[in-house]
């Protein structure tokens, strides 16, 4: 990419560049590179480092630790960061509430939390999903009842990721239950620490323990929690769902994948030389790079017509969460295919006893990575709403 | 970063657009189609008046001394409208051979020709035997007191019938070499065969044929460059009758009722129609990428780039046009309705110069567009 950028945008990238590979710890670099399940501390220490530099949250305003940078500078960053494998801020807390708060909250609520959250002193969580609000996310029925200067919460929320590091949570509630399904939600802030508050672990089919279910048993919460007005939740909720889809291709991540699925592929021998030169992988491989390349450009291309002086959110962006997801699940399952018989056993280590044979590299991580990708096509908005958008709003179907 | 066209490409865009949008609509083309030569000399002679022809060749040889980035807008608007002429063969690949290899007398004699429109080019380089391969060609050169003959076979030759001179690759000095041939000299017998999308191409015969060294040496990184340059074209061109169908077939899933209803209700069919959506993003963007290559012109990368993105391009040039032809029914098995032409020259185009699998595996050949890393791995 560099070749396609200014001069000015040429050191910019080489400046981040040089950041995120000095300032970032190696370690916590090393583990996110090689599939390693990051701990909170890791994701925390982090984000700290990032936020000091004023690189944690630049998408925010200015006055509240973002940068005015534009919407080439944004891409570089994450990028770059991606391509370095440091790990990217907590989504909660920079891309979901923080802009939310930024933008419809109180001074008071600003003053009290946007600090906090850029550096990760709150661990926030996202109270949308419930058992029967996928998709259909107006549908929410998890309700807050004024009495006086509390609200009382009760229902269900789902899918609450990385729940159990939670400090606070921000929820859509049902305010009106007899306005109509879009009219009648808010967007409340639950300190998880209240009393009613249960979290819940949901055990995933990668063996992990990633999501979660939080159930509201008559929880108190004070009225300045409210954001913005009563009742105006989901136009809050629809402003953080389009945050949601910006970067969500996740092409430097995608191409760091894919860098390994190739390094392990050319040292795992087959009877005829490595995997890398099996004609068949080879290809299917080959194609998937082809793909993440269009995929890339395909990104430059939408932001070289935001630089032109569009900021709105553009619907191709359907497009990158698409075909993103599908690439990012591609790489999984090569990766998969790469590990072949030892990466259908689950194990936390690739340490075996004295006397056998060392697992290698990917043994851990492969086959939970391949299970927990199938979520990158269901969550941010599923393949099937994203065909729905495109269609409607691309080609007027 | 700036990735948009610019003013002067898009004022190119618009002019090319209105000539074809008045001048080459469904009933014009059918009509072209239809006639022996297989392309309008009257479209040949407004595109030189409006300096298409000369558009990439040298201002010194009355071009206008543009670049490939204008090429390709007006392939893309070629490709949108369909036209038949022979663009591809003339400008991009013998033009541009005479430019990288011929000397400056051959440049003074050839170039102006084609600029002023009075000139038509086809390159033979491919051969029965060979598939896609233009390395080795079976045809051989003999040079003697008398001057230069060719004996040989070359087929695939885009623009013949219509080409004034032909250019042939032949092997001489054990490399490979490029020939001016008159295509009516003694010695010559050709077989003009028309494409599937209408086009007219066919096979030459050389039997003892008087030719012209064009240039000097071995002309065979000069070959491999302007296929390159040929394959981003029809990218290019690819992305204009893909843009062209998907606004057709969208057109037609609202218009088309059955049940009652407009066909592009049914769910089914409005998802199937966003893949060909996300399909064509892809395309575009693989057509930039191929210009790019072309016009950064780096030997270590652009044969690369090229054929990354064509491979993407004859995948989605399958997809559309499948789906197209589909999503129409029967009226797009018909010669009657336009979608079924565009469906045609797609699949041509994905197989024109190469196809999609040998690609892929010349890409993993190469090394493919990522270097291997892992992090816990050693290098090498």
């Amino acid at each position: 990419m560099d070749h396609l950028l200014s001069p000015e945008e040429l050191d910019f990238a080489h400046q981040m560049r040089e950041f995120f590979r000095t300032e970032i710890p190696e370690d916590i670099r090393y583990r996110q590179a090689i599939g390693q399940e990051l701990s909170k501390e890791d994701i925390v220490t982090s984000q700290r480092i990032l936020n000091k530099h004023g690189y944690a949250v630049p998408n925010w305003p200015v006055e509240w630790g973002g940068q005015d940078w534009t919407p080439v500078q944004r891409h570089i960053w994450l990028e770059e960061m991606q391509l370095a494998s440091v790990p990217t801020p907590l989504p909660f807390n920079t891309a979901m509430v923080g802009p939310v708060i930024a933008t419809f909250g109180s001074q008071e609520l600003k003053e009290r939390f946007l600090p906090a959250t850029a550096n990760i002193d709150i661990w926030w969580s996202q109270g949308f999903s419930e058992p029967n609000a996928g998709s259909d996310l107006a549908s929410v029925k998890t309700s807050a009842v004024r009495k006086g200067d509390k609200y009382i919460v009760n229902g269900q929320k789902t899918w609450t990721t990385l729940g159990q590091h939670g400090d606070w949570i921000f929820n859509l509630v049902r305010t009106d239950p007899d306005a109509k399904k879009q009219a009648g939600i808010s967007f409340l802030l639950i300190d998880m620490k209240s009393p009613g508050v249960t979290v819940r672990p949901i055990e995933l089919i990668d063996g992990g323990h990633e999501v979660n279910e939080v159930f509201f048993d008559n929880v108190e919460v004070p009225v300045e929690n409210l954001v913005g007005e009563e009742n105006k939740g989901w136009t809050y909720a629809k402003f953080l769902l389009g945050n949601e889809r910006t970067g969500i291709a996740r092409i430097g991540d995608s191409k760091v994948a894919l860098a390994r699925v190739k390094a392990y592929a050319a040292a795992t021998k087959t009877s005829r030389g490595t995997l890398l030169d099996d004609p068949l992988f080879a290809a299917r491989l080959t194609k998937v790079e082809a793909e993440l390349t269009a995929l890339e450009f395909t990104q430059l291309r939408i932001l070289s017509t935001q630089v032109a002086g569009d900021d709105k959110p553009d619907p191709r962006s359907s497009v990158l969460k698409l075909r993103g997801s599908m690439i990012q699940q591609d790489i999984s399952e090569l990766m998969m295919d790469v590990l072949g018989p030892q990466g259908i056993d689950f194990v936390d280590s690739r340490e075996v006893p004295t006397g056998f044979t060392t697992l290698p590299p990917g043994a851990v991580d492969a086959g939970p990575h391949y299970y927990n990708y199938r979520k990158v096509t269901i969550y941010g908005g599923s393949s099937e709403v994203q065909r729905s958008i495109i269609s409607k709003a691309l080609l007027g179907l | 970063m700036d990735l948009e066209l610019t003013d002067v490409q898009q004022e190119l865009a618009s002019t090319v657009g209105r000539l074809l949008a008045t001048k080459y609509d469904a009933a014009a083309r059918d009509e072209v189609l239809a006639s022996e030569a297989g392309y309008s000399e009257s479209m040949w002679s407004q595109f030189a008046e409006i300096g298409l022809l000369g558009l990439p060749i040298d201002e010194d040889y009355d071009g206008a001394g543009m670049g490939f980035a204008e090429v390709a807008v007006v392939m893309e608007q070629f490709g949108r409208a369909l036209t038949l002429e022979p663009y591809l063969a003339t400008v991009v690949l013998g033009a541009g051979l005479i430019t990288a290899v011929g000397t400056d007398e051959q440049k003074s004699e050839l170039l102006p020709g084609v600029a002023a429109g009075e000139t038509k080019l086809a390159l033979a380089a491919y051969e029965p035997a060979g598939r896609y391969d233009l390395t080795r060609p079976g045809t051989t050169a003999s040079v003697s007191e008398s001057g230069v003959t060719l004996t040989g076979e070359k087929s695939g030759v885009l623009g013949l019938g219509a080409a004034d001179r032909l250019i042939v690759s032949a092997a001489v000095d054990g490399g490979v070499g490029l020939f001016l041939v008159d295509p009516a000299a003694e010695g010559v017998t050709i077989d003009v065969r028309t494409q599937a999308d209408g086009h007219k191409a066919g096979s030459v015969l050389f039997d003892s044929a008087p030719a012209t060294r064009l240039g000097e040496g071995d002309a065979s990184a000069a070959i491999a460059a302007v296929i390159d340059t040929a394959n981003a074209a029809l990218c290019a061109e690819a992305v204009g009758a893909m843009e062209a169908s998907l606004k057709m077939t969208a057109e037609y899933l609202h218009t088309r009722e059955q049940f009652g209803f407009p066909i592009g209700r049914n769910q089914v069919l409005q998802h199937r129609a966003a893949d060909l959506y996300a399909t064509l993003e892809y395309a575009k963007s693989m057509a930039l990428y191929a210009k790019l290559a072309v016009i950064e012109n780096n030997p270590d990368t652009r044969h690369r780039d090229v054929i990354a993105a064509k491979l993407v391009i004859d995948d989605a040039c399958r997809h559309i046009s499948q789906e197209a032809i589909q999503m129409h029914g029967g009226i797009g098995m018909t010669m009657e309705y336009p979608i079924g032409h565009y469906a045609k020259r797609l699949t041509v185009i994905a197989r024109t110069f190469d196809e999609a699998d040998a690609l892929t595996a010349e890409l993993a050949e190469m090394g493919g567009l990522i270097e291997a890393r892992a992090a816990d791995l050693q290098a090498g």
